[in-house]
């Protein structure tokens, strides 16, 4: 049986897709932040989204992942929303 | 006289692009323009009837619209605003960033960090970069060859 050369770091397909996602997600919530009208509420913003993702880079647990990216998309509706409100 | 005209007008707006035209000039024309550009010659013989549309005199009195744009990129100016760019992002230690410098590996950046300063670079250049082509630019001069490429800026 050949042994494998891959090295024990790199992720299963499952993961690499899910990081993709992770930084899709980081990606849209920053563009979202850039709409907002305020420069102080948008460092705000932006120092609050880093902090979250950063805290939670090194969680392994299946389950905890899945419910984090399920709340950093609500956040990003939440977001999506009060500009929506407050832009019209 | 027509192709002095044509070629005091074109020299007044400085387009980045190059185009051909049939009186063996080599101006910086953009295929938009070049259709109007070819207007003067009958264009100021009816310039009299039709001053609302915006013209004005340039010096030598022959009519000349005037567009406005950015100044045209180049290499240098690519490289020059990138760096500064990064130069100003707080977790870069500017001493040590080189136009090789790979972010992860050199710098000790994550991906969470090269998505802001990919971010930051489409605030700088104002166009989009997609998701797709943005996690794959992990050098200073990965990211000036791709926003040459994008706006076509050879040398």
């Amino acid at each position: 049986m050949a042994t494998s050369r891959i090295p024990s770091s790199t992720l299963s397909l499952k993961q690499f897709l899910q990081r993709q996602n992770i930084l899709g997600i980081y990606r849209n919530i920053m563009r979202t932040i850039r709409r907002v009208p305020d420069e102080t509420d948008r460092k705000y913003l932006r120092d609050w989204a880093r902090d979250e993702f950063k805290r939670n880079r090194n969680a392994t647990d299946q389950d905890a992942i899945c419910m984090m990216i399920r709340q950093a998309n609500n956040h990003l509706e939440e977001l999506q929303r009060s500009l929506a409100l407050a832009m019209n | 006289m027509a192709s002095r005209a044509l070629h005091q007008c074109v020299r007044s707006l400085g387009r980045p692009s190059l185009w051909l035209l049939p009186t063996n000039l080599a101006v910086r024309v953009p295929p938009v323009f070049a259709a109007a550009a070819l207007r003067p010659l009958s264009f100021t013989a009816a310039s009299r009837k039709t001053r609302w549309l915006g013209q004005s005199y340039i010096s030598s009195g022959v009519l000349c619209r005037q567009y406005s744009d950015l100044p045209p990129l180049t290499l240098d100016t690519i490289k020059d605003r990138v760096m500064y760019v990064l130069k100003l992002y707080d977790k870069i230690n500017p001493e040590r960033l080189q136009t090789s410098s790979h972010f992860m590996k050199d710098l000790g950046l994550d991906s969470l960090d090269q998505v802001e300063i990919i971010m930051a670079m489409e605030d700088e250049f104002g166009f989009e970069i997609p998701d797709a082509e943005a996690e794959k630019l992990m050098t200073p001069s990965e990211i000036v060859n791709y926003i040459a490429d994008k706006k076509d800026v050879y040398e």
